[in-house]
């Protein structure tokens, strides 16, 4: 047991120091951007002494370490900062001068309140990702060079070669508007999430699959799984007991590793079918320029990574107390 | 190994020239189908893009108002003079495809370059020293790859100005750790070889080592595989004139196309759909041929080939 | 099944096999043999001769390219090619236990060794429900005397040491009570205190488990201690079968005979002529003090690694712990021990690929860890070790010549310079010229291990370090070798350290040997008095153990070791040696041993080494 917290506290100090690192590059970055935020609230008819005075007033002028101090404080207290667009009733408040700050939308109900219909989106696509790939990554792993292996190969080739914004607008094009099947665009019910999730499903898929028959093929190579017919289990129970439990492990490394790409295509897809997830918040606040809520995105994102990470390498652990030490 | 053991004598019994690993992947790699295939259509469309332009009329970027909204040749009132159609201003979307395609192509061959130097130095440098370099690289790897590639993107390219050069840099810097991760797992590994060692042993610097024995080693079936991220780049360019922070208009790119075009879906669907189709058969062709050297590559390291 | 002669296997007229693409060759002729129920039969052939293949074909584990030309292989009465793929697999485990020379990759790593045998028992004998069968494990985990067996169920194989694997295999082969026992090399992984263990284990189940065994090995003296019949299997092919005694006293093949040739001799071998101590007599009249070319001096090395119990705890691994010797020019100094002694660590310390905790290792008089780096440039021009593994010491991307050229190029030589060594090294250690353009993919174990030594040999070396360097190669290669390194030493004045744990190797070749066992030197003494009046048990033990045909100076069973070595995490408090010392008295228990005189030029570290 001792060493399961050991490993938690290491990989948690070390996920804390990954976010920080992250969080302090967006910052920097995101200070180094031509224009001034205060002039961004305020909009280009405000006169110069206004900025500067709101700009003083936020603190915009102090150095960038008092800056990050102070953002850092405030995330410790679960403030992400605030808009410099939106307004709580969720309308953009751009360039009107009497705005004062209270009635900015928080960052963090911002994300709050988009943060369920992206994780609904993630775990639809996930699901349809694993219902995809596993069947067909087992197969061309377990027949190797036959047919199911072909099949393996150019399903995920053709899927991977799948643009996901231009594939998003064929469907979106193909089966809401001339067919009429699932709808999509906005989000109106559960349905919404249907065809945004296959498109994510799509691009996700062939990483698994591909990786999945090299770890089954690599696996059934391995001397105890030869070893264990003439030991006189049966090809199933070999299969099921061993091969699959063997093979999941890479494949556990890779589901981490693949976190930061599902996000990316979260975004992407959200953005396209007009899904009202963290995605599109984050592309508008890209076009408006809306920096607090693209650094509270990031440091989000990779915190999401850091924990996802943290579970995999337990499972994987788990499966394979060799990777305890 | 036993009769390989076996066959160890004095006398010299080398039979037929042994081929090194590179030769091998290539020769396992040309045996696949889907290989050739690949590279037939890739050729062809490479040959296209940078041929045709040469013999035709047909400008990417000239305006032509009372061409707009042309369909494709296949459906009524397309022809063969504009086979893709045209779009909203009536340029044709053959040769913008064409063109966006010499653009892709370049782009993303100079990103995969960049980032394979890149990430496979910093591999090679934390997997062949170890300790704290090593930790030290790779938590900054960590922390890049845990912010998603098109978020990092978006955030460099909105605070400076998208040009062709500040496209690829992002692009590179973006999406070098993955290099890093896999150079520095077979560096891990190669380190711990005897061969290593036995350089140590005749006194050989760890530059030197790791410059002519262990890279020459572990670079070239990294390298091989990297045709997938070429495809993989493609997109992200795309992604990025997509959402308009790529290479600018008035030069093509399937993004900026694609997403002129989406905005006219309804009526003339071809200008989003068909440059996309498009570019999903360079894609396509170039995911074939990487898929059977990846497959080849697994060999390799398996030593079945 | 009734009387004791009943036939349990008969092999008619087998013939495997091996076709791949072009390539057709035959790798069992016609092999014929039977076995009787509760019998022994031994199988006794080189590596190359087919007899993995022939286990295989009994287990039932025929795969391309391996194909069946012709023959049967009859359990009871039915042949197993015949068989539906679900009656093989009724047999399989069930009826035919297999044990291979494999114990480290035969199990899921994934999986409790435990849990693992229970899950054969039960995919074979589905009737007896998983608690029972779980009983039934830990019963014989304690009976092949794997200590704390009820604990040990629940580990993985990564737990387990090479021989307790072994025991955990043979346990996973007669869990089932199979009639038939195939063991394939089962010793041969082993070092030779465990493989002499799991040896007397095989022949003491023997009685009570009551299966017919074939007992297939590389080693006339293993087979002869265990079975009834014996078969000589050469290039596929039975030449002989006979019984082990008149094996041993009248061999009537040729093959037979020269395999019995080559059996491994100890006592009846004579040690090379040159002793040490009269090279030093004769140094000693000449003038002078002799300096040591190589002086190890109190060498230690500890390893930490992370705890798995404790918060942010270590573990210390101490590898080396207190190493002493010198060997003088002109030496064959060996230094033996087992697998895990520290031998590969200290000779990783000699090569300076890193450098010891304390203590110092003096090359010529001087302090490597004071040298600069040039001067320690210069100091491995001298000083040159060769490795163990020839297929992992040589880079696989460069051609041969420049791989032997690198050497100089280290050393800073011009390419005229670099041309004509490399060709005479070639010429000189029997690689034909040609080979300098090749890359080394294809070349055998001998051809890569000879590169090597022209890589080492190049830069024109005073001492040579050899780590294992010819334990990989067969014997009539390792003989050639052995000739090479006496003729390179005669021409070239070399020094050799041999670091091995092949003492017939060693005792054919050394005039002074160390012994080291968890981390230090147990004892040092000449060739003749370490293998005829040893001072340590352990020495004792060791040599009793290995496996020969001759006499022994010593009764093996007097001296035979207990359990396995202990980890060199957790070394016993005294002398280490103490829990599996036969002889051990109180004050083993309290006081460390350490290196004494017993005798001029002898040192032993035991307190009742007189």
């Amino acid at each position: 047991m001792g060493f399961i917290l050991t490993f938690l506290a290491r990989r948690l100090a070390q996920g804390l120091l990954i976010v920080l690192v992250v969080s302090f590059a967006i910052f920097a970055l995101v200070r180094m951007a031509p224009g001034d935020p205060a002039r961004t609230i305020l909009g280009g008819m405000a006169s110069d002494e206004l900025v500067e005075q709101t700009a003083r007033e936020m603190g915009l002028r102090d150095p960038i370490i008092v800056q990050y101090g102070r953002y850092l404080a405030g995330i410790l207290q679960g403030d992400f900062g605030t808009s410099y667009i939106k307004s709580e009733s969720g309308g953009a408040s751009m360039g009107n001068q009497d705005q004062i700050r209270s009635a900015r939308a928080s960052v963090g109900s911002l994300i709050g309140s988009t943060l369920p219909y992206t994780l609904q989106l993630a775990g639809l696509a996930l699901l349809i990702t694993l219902v995809v790939s596993i069947p067909i990554g087992i197969a061309g792993g377990v027949h190797a060079g036959r047919w199911q292996d072909k099949f393996a190969v150019y399903l995920s080739s053709v899927f991977v070669s799948l643009p996901n914004f231009w594939f998003a607008i064929v469907l979106a094009l193909v089966v809401t508007a001339k067919l009429g099947w699932i709808p999509s665009i906005g989000y109106q019910g559960f349905a919404y999430t249907i065809l945004p999730a296959i498109v994510i499903a799509v691009e996700m898929s062939p990483i698994f699959i591909r990786s999945l028959s090299v770890s089954v093929a690599d696996t059934l190579r391995q001397t105890f799984v030869e070893v264990a017919a003439v030991r006189g289990l049966g090809p199933r129970r070999i299969l099921y007991g061993h091969v699959l439990r063997n093979a999941a492990v890479p494949i556990l490394n890779l589901f981490g590793v693949q976190v930061g790409a599902l996000l990316g295509g979260v975004l992407i897809v959200e953005y396209i079918f007009d899904y009202p997830g963290i995605g599109l918040l984050t592309v508008q606040a890209v076009t408006q320029r809306d920096f607090p809520v693209i650094q509270g995105v990031a440091i989000l994102s990779s915190a999401i990574f850091v924990v996802v990470n943290i579970l995999v390498d337990l499972a994987a652990a788990r499966i394979d107390p060799r990777l305890e030490s | 190994m036993a009769s390989e053991v076996l066959a160890g004598s004095a006398t010299p019994l080398p039979v037929k020239r042994p081929v090194g690993p590179t030769r091998r992947l290539w020769a396992t790699a040309w045996k696949r189908p889907e290989f050739k295939v690949g590279l037939i259509i890739f050729l062809f469309l490479i040959g296209l893009a940078v041929i045709f332009p040469f013999f035709t009329e047909l400008s990417p970027v000239k305006i032509s108002v009372k061409d707009k909204f042309l369909p494709p040749f296949f459906l009524e009132g397309g022809s063969f003079a504009h086979p893709l159609g045209t779009d909203q201003l009536g340029r044709d979307l053959f040769i913008r495809s064409l063109i966006g395609l010499q653009n892709a192509l370049l782009i993303s061959f100079s990103t995969v370059i960049l980032m394979f130097l890149i990430g496979t130095a910093v591999g090679l440098v934390a997997g062949y020293k170890g300790g704290w370099v090593d930790t030290i690289l790779m938590r900054l790897t960590d922390a890049q790859l845990s912010i998603p590639l098109i978020i990092l993107a978006i955030v460099i390219l909105t605070i400076t100005r998208p040009t062709p050069l500040t496209v690829i840099l992002v692009l590179a810097l973006a999406s070098w750790p993955a290099y890093a991760r896999v150079t520095r797992s077979v560096a891990l590994t190669e380190r711990r070889r005897e061969y290593v060692r036995g350089a140590k042993i005749l006194g050989a610097s760890d530059l030197r080592i790791m410059l002519v024995l262990v890279a020459p080693n572990i670079l070239p079936p990294i390298a091989f595989v990297a045709i997938l991220d070429v495809a993989r780049m493609m997109i992200f360019e795309a992604i990025l004139g997509f959402i308009g922070i790529g290479v600018q208009p008035p030069t093509p790119t399937f993004g900026t196309i694609i997403s002129d075009g989406r905005k006219y879906l309804i009526n003339a669907w071809w200008i989003a759909t068909m440059p996309g189709a498009f570019l999903f058969l360079s894609l396509l062709s170039l995911n074939l041929m990487g898929a059977s050297l990846e497959r080849a590559r697994n060999m390799l390291l398996r030593g079945t080939i | 099944m009734t009387g004791k002669q009943a036939t349990l296997l008969e092999v008619k007229d087998l013939s495997i096999e091996l076709i791949r693409g072009q390539e057709r060759r035959p790798v069992l002729d016609r092999v014929s043999f039977s076995l009787e129920e509760r019998a022994v039969l031994g199988l006794i052939g080189e590596s190359g001769s087919g007899k993995t293949i022939l286990a295989k074909a009994i287990a039932g584990w025929i795969a391309p390219p391996l194909f069946r030309k012709g023959g049967q292989v009859l359990y009871r009465g039915r042949d197993l090619f015949g068989l539906s793929e679900a009656d093989t697999r009724a047999l399989r485990g069930r009826h035919i236990g297999y044990i291979g020379a494999d114990p480290g990759s035969s199990f899921d790593p994934t999986i409790p060794v435990g849990v693992q045998i229970a899950e054969k028992l039960r995919a074979v004998r589905p009737d007896i429900p998983m608690a029972q069968a779980a009983k039934r494990t830990i019963e014989l985990l304690d009976r092949v005397r794997i200590p704390s067996a009820a604990r040990r169920y629940r580990e993985y194989p990564s737990q387990y040491s090479g021989g307790m694997l072994q025991r955990a295999m043979i346990v996973d082969a007669l869990v089932a009570e199979p009639t038939l026992l195939v063991c394939d090399n089962v010793t041969q992984p082993l070092d030779v205190t465990v493989a002499a263990q799991i040896v007397r284990l095989l022949r003491d189940l023997r009685e009570d488990i009551k299966a017919g065994i074939l007992f297939i090995t590389t080693s006339v003296p293993v087979v002869s201690e265990i079975a009834d019949d014996l078969l000589v299997l050469s290039k596929g092919r039975v030449v002989e079968r006979t019984t082990p005694a008149r094996m041993v006293a009248a061999p009537e093949h040729a093959y037979s005979r020269e395999l019995l040739e080559r059996m491994p001799r100890i006592w009846t071998e004579q040690p090379p002529l040159r002793s040490t101590v009269d090279a030093q007599a004769a140094r000693a009249k000449a003038g002078g003090k002799t300096q040591p070319i190589l002086s190890v001096q109190d060498v230690t090395k500890h390893y930490s690694v992370p705890d798995r119990d404790r918060f942010f705890g270590k573990q210390i691994v101490q590898a080396v712990r207190g190493v002493t010797f010198d060997v003088f020019p002109g030496d064959n100094f060996g230094l033996v021990g087992e697998s895990g002694c520290g031998k590969s660590t200290l000779s990783r310390l000699l090569s300076w690929v890193e450098p010891p905790d304390s203590g110092s290792i003096l090359f010529d008089g001087k302090d490597i860890a004071t040298m600069s780096a040039r001067e320690r440039l210069t100091m491995r021009r001298g000083f040159q070790l060769l490795l163990q593994d020839p297929y992992n010491c040589i880079p696989p991307n460069l051609p041969v010549g420049r791989t032997i050229g690198f050497s100089l190029q280290v050393h800073g030589a011009g390419r005229k310079e670099i041309q004509e060594k490399v060709d005479a090294v070639m010429a000189e250690v029997g690689l034909p010229r040609e080979l300098a353009e090749r890359l080394p993919i294809g070349l055998s174990a001998g051809q890569r291990q000879r590169i090597n030594i022209a890589r080492a040999l190049v830069l024109e070396p005073r001492l040579m370090i050899l780590d294992e360097t010819l334990s990989s190669l067969d014997p009539m290669e390792q003989a050639r070798l052995l000739d090479l390194f006496e003729k390179l030493q005669a021409s070239h004045g070399l020094t050799y350290l041999f670091i091995s744990h092949d003492l017939a190797m060693v005792r054919k070749v050394c005039t002074r040997i160390a012994v080291m066992y968890l981390g230090k030197v147990v004892e040092l003494a000449d060739n003749q008095t370490v293998f005829m009046k040893p001072a340590h048990p352990y020495t004792k033990a060791m040599l009793s153990a290995v496996p020969v045909l001759e006499e022994k100076p010593y009764r093996a069973e007097d001296c035979l070791l207990e359990g396995e070595p202990p980890s060199p995490i957790d070394i016993p408090e005294g002398c280490s040696f103490r829990p599996r010392c036969p002889l051990a008295i109180g004050r083993c228990a309290q006081q460390e041993p350490g290196l004494k005189v017993v005798a001029p030029h002898e040192y032993a570290a035991c307190h009742l080494a007189a």
